[in-house]
């Protein structure tokens, strides 16, 4: 064999062994990000769904927290607690309850009247 | 040997290829060719459409107050396919819930023939228990989440709560239990309990702004059934039902309810019913009937309670309809209030009509006053069949309101062709009519707001979840019924009527002028004669007289006491005079500018109160 082939035949081809290098090496990248990124699209998504229970939760206690408000601020359930006593409110009697009607027209300009909080009798 | 070793690289290489040819066009085959049924396939085996929860519209008084709201609960399902320990979990379940531990295993572990699979198989939907309270089922998702039941000491465990879901629902509770019952109505449920419907009251009528959509989400689940979110598909939003804001103000409705319990456990008649009416713009304020029940327990509740009697019951008003011929003939300008009649002295021969007072003579206004049937009759008989039945009509009776409640009634007005010799003579009076309570009111409202009839209005306006107005229901006129001035000379006649003159001073009120009319009509026997007995005792009237801020009719249907003492002015009219001044409190009304002629004020007694006894 002529000296020229032989050396020529023993030659390492690197400029191919790092191109398929290359192609490996991002081949396995690409794999490996896709796995990755596929692994986090689960994870966040298991997180969103955690969150999402989580607002569930809320705005059904939020809602349920209303409805017992609507409860105990009802009319019926304060009549109730007023009837009870719980409610300490005492009821204003007739004669201590003053009606402020209407000022009178003055008769003329300027006039000055007197205000008298009158109470006929029968 | 090299050409050997090349065809044997050939015939290897030739292999692989046609391998892998095979492979690839199986993979085209099932990607492409067949795609859609394996998509369908891969679907069905771990795709479900998620149901969003909506809820039903809340239902509040004119100031936001909840008369029909929404408590959510919770509804525990399980999947028994998935379930891998049902003893640990039967037991787990039986605690929380309060449910036996064998009927759970039992469910659990139960197998049906299934013509799909050809085998026994377990159940994937079993309803266990509804409406959980909302912490028990966040306590229990988090006791099934933390156990885990573990294979070998070394595994992680499986944890219990796979195979267990919670669907989200919600119980409509009436926060006010019997307050307001007959209008707030009932909601029942449709498609096997999955969505609810109103059945009654403003639930009913309102129902398809109340009603909500539940929204969906196609989702995609692992073997174990967990979802896998990346792969969720286009979400369709629930949809809220819309608001309901109702006219009334509970402030007055307690005030009606408690005087209405008072009359109720005085008299214990057969019903009552009080209505109070804005009647500039036809908002109802309050409206409460005798008997009633609690929107809480629907179980036991007779009809008779549930009726709604202000606008499903008919009644003869009696004389209240007497302000129906007066307001036409002074309307018609046929009669001034100071025109004279003969009064017969209490008996009219001609069609047998009695007063209860015998009088020889009486203006129009005292026509009105001292209630005299033989006056009033005279009164229509100057209008005449033809004017007094178009006035009848005008005045709402005869015709529904149009109120948004179920189940109103139209009343009973015989057209003229159809009166006997007497009719003209009796309706006046309020017989051979037949009216709902509403319709007494509204017509009352009409003389009140200077003779426009206003459509009576329950609703307000009805609100998104952000609070904008998605339908407002402004005040409707149905039509003028009579003139400003006959209302204005009607007016003061009912003033009158509310004085020492008239038959309704217990009506009156301290500080306010108020006008109105009693009506005592006797109510027919099953042979079609009057029952000297039994009586509808009423009032309606309005106040302050110069400004009516609300109308109210109180009405009261056989009240058990003593025959002399069951007239309306009597029973009825004390009931106006209390809800009238408790009213006047709450509203902040401005006291009359001077007292009525000839009533009487508080001398300022203990409960400033004495004029009542007398």
């Amino acid at each position: 064999m002529p000296d020229n082939r032989r050396r020529h035949a023993n030659t390492v081809p690197f400029a191919k062994f790092v191109m398929f290098l290359v192609i490996g090496i991002s081949a396995l990248a690409a794999g490996l990000g896709f796995v990755w990124g596929k692994n986090e699209m689960y994870t966040t998504g298991a997180q969103i769904k955690k969150c999402e229970e989580e607002l569930v939760q809320l705005k059904s206690r939020n809602v349920a927290a209303r409805t017992n408000i609507a409860k105990l601020t009802s009319t019926a359930e304060l009549q109730k607690r007023f009837n009870s006593g719980w409610i300490k409110l005492v009821p204003i009697p007739g004669d201590r309850i003053v009606l402020v009607g209407s000022a009178p027209k003055p008769a003329g300009p300027g006039e000055l009247r007197s205000v008298a909080n009158e109470r006929k009798s029968p | 040997m090299i050409r050997a070793t090349n065809r044997r690289a050939f015939i290897a290489c030739c292999g692989l290829a046609t391998c892998f040819t095979a492979f690839s066009a199986r993979l085209v085959h099932l990607q492409v060719t067949m795609h859609d049924e394996w998509l369908a396939k891969a679907r069905k085996n771990c795709g479900d459409r998620q149901k969003i929860f909506a809820r039903r519209g809340i239902i509040t008084d004119i100031h936001g107050e909840a008369l029909a709201q929404n408590e959510p609960v919770t509804t525990v399902v399980l999947d028994a396919t998935v379930v891998q320990y049902p003893g640990p979990l039967a037991a787990v379940l039986a605690k929380a819930l309060g449910l036996p531990e064998a009927h759970i295993f039992e469910r659990l572990t139960r197998e049906t023939w299934s013509e799909k699979q050809k085998k026994n198989v377990r159940s994937p939907y079993i309803v266990l228990q509804k409406e959980v309270a909302q912490n028990v089922a966040q306590d229990l998702a988090a006791q099934l989440e933390q156990t885990k039941i573990k294979r070998t000491p070394k595994s992680h465990g499986v944890p219990l709560i796979r195979g267990v879901s919670f669907e989200p629902s919600a119980n409509r509770i009436y926060p006010n239990g019997p307050l307001l019952c007959h209008v707030v109505g009932l909601v029942g449920f449709v498609n096997g309990e999955s969505e609810s419907e109103g059945v009654d009251g403003i639930e009913r009528t309102m129902d398809s702004y109340l009603r909500s959509h539940d929204g969906y989400v196609d989702i995609e689940r692992t073997r174990m059934g967990d979802e896998i979110v990346p792969y969720r598909g286009q979400e369709h939003p629930a949809r809220n039902g819309s608001n309901v804001r109702l006219t009334i103000d509970m402030g007055l409705q307690n005030i009606v309810e408690q005087e209405l319990d008072a009359v109720v456990k005085q008299f214990r008649p057969k019903g009552a019913t009080v209505i109070m009416m804005n009647p500039k713009t036809g908002e109802i304020l309050a409206l409460a009937n005798r008997p009633n029940f609690n929107l809480n327990v629907q179980d036991g509740v007779q009809d008779e309670n549930r009726r709604n009697r202000a606008i499903t019951d008919q009644v003869e008003p009696g004389s209240t309809f007497k302000i129906v011929t007066t307001a036409a003939v002074l309307s018609e300008k046929l009669v001034t209030p100071e025109d004279v009649f003969e009064t017969e002295n209490g008996y009219y021969e001609w069609c047998k009509l009695k007063d209860h007072h015998p009088y020889a003579e009486l203006t129009v206004n005292d026509i009105l006053v001292h209630s005299s049937n033989i006056g009033v009759a005279k009164l229509a008989m100057k209008l005449g069949d033809q004017k007094f039945f178009e006035y009848i009509h005008r005045f709402g009776f005869g015709e529904q309101t149009g109120v948004a409640l179920p189940g109103e009634i139209k009343g009973v007005v015989h057209p003229p062709h159809l009166w006997s010799k007497i009719s003209i003579t009796r309706m006046p009076m309020g017989q051979e009519v037949a009216a709902t309570p509403l319709q007494i009111v509204a017509a009352m409202g009409a003389i009140a707001n200077g003779g426009t009839l206003m459509m009576p209005q329950i609703v307000h306006e009805i609100t998104d979840d952000a609070g904008n107005v998605v339908a407002p229901f402004p005040p409707r006129e149905v039509r003028r019924v009579v003139s400003k001035k006959a209302t204005e000379q009607v007016c003061k006649a009912l003033t009158e009527v509310v004085s020492k003159r008239g038959t309704a001073k217990l009506a009156q009120v301290l500080g306010y002028k108020v006008a109105g009319k009693t009506g005592t009509a006797q109510k027919r026997e099953p042979d079609g004669r009057y029952s000297h007995d039994k009586h509808v005792c009423s009032f309606v009237g309005f106040m302050p007289a110069e400004d009516p801020a609300f109308v109210v009719l109180v009405l009261i249907d056989e009240a058990q006491t003593k025959r002399e003492l069951d007239v309306g002015g009597l029973v009825a009219a004390p009931v106006f005079s209390r809800i009238g001044e408790r009213a006047a409190r709450y509203l902040g009304l401005t006291p009359s500018p001077e007292e009525p002629e000839g009533s009487i004020v508080a001398k300022g007694g203990k409960d400033g109160r004495d004029f009542r006894d007398q």
